[in-house]
């Protein structure tokens, strides 16, 4: 089996083709011109490198039209950036990967989204999110990543059609090595972390886990036309998680809890005067922008039953193991 | 009352890339505009610049859109070598256009685009946003009152490493500005505009320097500039730097009684001379010191309130907007678009062979 996968370098993507390989696939990685194969994290002589930039249509769309690609990986996009990055290199470049793809032999896309597409501002707190909740009425209230991704979504669904298997993913916020979402602090003050809603569950996924969902949905049949969430197991809270890092020695700050009934009041205050008196006109960080901190801070619940049930997936690593590979990894501050 | 003068402008936006989304923002919410279409070749970046800013259709072809839409006002935010034809087509359907600069890769075609816009009786004007940001309004108002007295000196430097975003980016090929003057041509409208304007000058005298490519990096072009322009009595110093930190855009007008400065990217005003000079210099100080502390708590508001570097491109396009539906003097002239033009084209020929040559200093 042919698995194209782009993003190949990236933090989930190097652990995708590691996987990948252990699993038999052949895998053809899309890397950018400029990368160093020495420098990358898997064994670059068992893969199949097709060079190029998926923001650019250019030969490679040729090559991997003409390689026989079975099922493709996307996780290639943008997490950070203003919106014309983030538009670039989100939308443009599964646009042209899309273009570029034979169909014909196609037989399933894996696509990697995110839990950022919902819908948090319609739900109760302490209601549960799942893969049946509400994408985003309002992406314009949200941030470039919640915009383009939610965009993204609907190409692709668009551009396969009926013809593919489609299975998206949606991981919750991928941690590991290097990525340690700030040990659950919103912010940091000096020596103090302020943690905002700290009674809700962070909806965390290590990324050894993500991978080992993303190599069962590249396999499992059930998975075919299937949106899943993907979220550890017992997942802590955010206060829960800071004081686990806090014991592990990653960072020395005091932990100051912000209630989430703090947190949204002075959102919704904010919001209620930029409505009222300032025309709207206000852009306000994530910590206070009503609608984005609802979607970071609003205490939900969450499930991986799905990602279970239809996957067969069992997240390895548990969050205490998690917290070692970031403790191992040197996440000091 | 004209029959536009009485309703919202028709507008449709070609190019939804980076800078399009600042156009967009301020068309969704403009009292003047209504955002009837947009049109990008890429037809996901169309129909997302659509849905996100509340145009009533997308399309990926001009051609479809000039046929489908009665536009009244056409924005031309392509890559700056595709202008000509967008804009000539615009013209051609009876659209008054605004086109992000540089207009055209060089004057001559800007004289024939702006002849075309004359024969056709539409409005072409080409984007001035810096000039309608606070510290240049501020500055030109001290200019005009006669605060500083003659003007004799205008300084701009830019400090920006082109290189290091996507004009630069080795994964993409091709050049990354499609113009004569490669990465640094993007920034030569700015500086040349300013410089005219803040130095009341319709033309300069001569020009002398260096455009280079210092970083080595092919897809720029060129990432650097120094050029001293002489302009009746006053002196202008124009510089792109591409390895200072950080990023700024210092302005300084010097005149025969006072002296102003400020940075785009980080806004403050330091006005310096008058009275306090010799042992009053420490007032100025203090009144300088005073005004930066208070540009700090300014700069947090234009944080809050989406106000930055390109606050100037809404006040510019309202101007634009009302130009047009008066039947009045757009914003910018023909005239002080080819003085511009005429400038850029003197900046970009100090490249010479024994300085383009990448890498070297």
């Amino acid at each position: 089996m042919k698995v194209l996968i782009t993003g190949s370098t990236g933090f989930l993507g190097s652990r995708v083709v590691d996987l990948g390989l252990r699993a038999g696939w052949d895998v053809v990685a899309l890397v950018r011109p400029s990368t160093d194969l020495a420098a990358v994290p898997w064994d670059s002589e068992k893969v199949d490198i097709i060079r190029g930039d998926l923001r650019q249509p250019g030969p490679w769309g040729d090559q991997i039209a003409a390689a026989g690609i079975d099922v493709v990986v996307h996780l290639a996009a943008a997490t950070s950036g203003d919106i014309g990055d983030q538009v670039v290199n989100t939308l443009v470049s599964t646009e042209n990967l899309l273009a570029a793809l034979d169909h014909d032999r196609l037989r399933r896309f894996v696509h990697i989204s995110t839990f950022s597409v919902y819908d948090y501002s319609s739900p109760r707190p302490g209601s549960l999110l799942d893969e049946e909740s509400r994408i985003e009425p309002l992406p314009a209230r949200r941030d470039p990543y919640t915009q383009t991704k939610r965009a993204q979504e609907a190409a692709v669904r668009q551009a396969l059609g009926d013809r593919t298997e489609l299975v998206i993913l949606r991981p919750g916020a991928i941690y590991g090595p290097g990525a340690s979402w700030d040990h659950g602090a919103a912010v940091t003050l000096g020596r103090f972390a302020l943690i905002f809603s700290p009674q809700a569950e962070l909806r965390l996924c290590h990324v050894d886990n993500c991978a080992a969902a993303v190599v069962e949905a590249v396999r499992s049949p059930e998975a075919a036309g299937e949106v899943v969430n993907l979220v550890d197991d017992d997942l802590p809270t955010h206060a829960e998680f800071f004081a686990m890092c806090r014991d592990r020695g990653m960072t020395s700050r005091i932990g100051v809890p912000v209630p989430w009934v703090a947190v949204d009041t002075v959102a919704r205050l904010l919001a209620l005067l930029d409505r009222t008196r300032l025309g709207g006109a206000i852009k306000l960080p994530e910590l206070l922008a009503h609608r984005r901190q609802q979607a970071r801070w609003k205490p939900m619940r969450y499930t991986n039953q799905r990602a279970k049930d239809l996957l067969g997936w069992r997240p390895e690593r548990s969050i205490s193991e998690g917290i070692s590979t970031l403790a191992d990894a040197g996440s000091n501050r | 009352m004209t029959e536009r003068s009485a309703r919202r402008l028709r507008v449709g936006v070609v190019g939804c890339g980076a800078i399009s989304h600042e156009h967009l923002r301020h068309i969704s919410r403009s009292p003047s505009a209504e955002l009837v279409a947009v049109c990008d070749r890429s037809p996901i970046v169309g129909r997302f610049a659509r849905d996100q800013y509340g145009a009533r259709r997308s399309y990926v072809s001009t051609d479809d859109m000039f046929a489908a839409e009665q536009l009244d006002v056409v924005h031309v935010i392509t890559p700056p070598h595709t202008h000509e034809s967008v804009v000539v087509q615009a013209l051609d359907a009876g659209c008054d256009v605004i086109c992000e600069k540089p207009l055209a890769p060089d004057a001559a075609t800007m004289a024939t685009l702006l002849d075309h816009a004359r024969s056709t009786h539409r409005v072409l004007v080409e984007t001035r946003n810096l000039l309608y940001n606070d510290p240049v309004v501020r500055i030109d108002h001290l200019r005009t009152s006669g605060a500083l007295g003659d003007v004799r000196e205008v300084d701009l430097a830019i400090s920006i490493d082109l290189a290091a975003g996507p004009f630069g980016d080795p994964n993409l090929s091709g050049p990354g500005v499609g113009l004569p003057g490669g990465a640094v041509h993007d920034m030569l409208p700015h500086l040349s505009y300013l410089f005219l304007h803040l130095a009341g000058a319709t033309d300069v005298d001569g020009i002398t320097g260096w455009l280079r490519n210092t970083g080595g990096n092919p897809r720029v072009g060129f990432d650097a500039l120094d050029a001293v322009v002489e302009a009746g009595a006053v002196q202008g110093h124009l510089r792109i730097a591409p390895a200072s930190c950080p990023d700024s855009f210092r302005i300084r007008v010097g005149g025969t009684d006072r002296s102003v400065e400020t940075d785009l990217y980080q806004p403050y005003l330091r006005i310096q001379g008058g009275r306090d000079v010799g042992r009053r210099a420490a007032i100025e100080q203090i009144r300088s010191g005073g005004r930066l502390a208070l540009a700090a708590f300014s700069n947090v508001g234009s944080k809050v309130f989406d106000n930055g570097t390109y606050q100037g491109i809404p006040r510019m396009l309202e101007r634009a907007y009302d130009a047009i539906r008066s039947g009045g003097e757009p914003p910018v002239s023909a005239e002080n678009i080819l003085a511009a033009a005429r400038l850029t084209d003197l900046i970009v020929g100090l490249a010479s062979p024994s300085t383009d040559t990448p890498g070297e200093p």
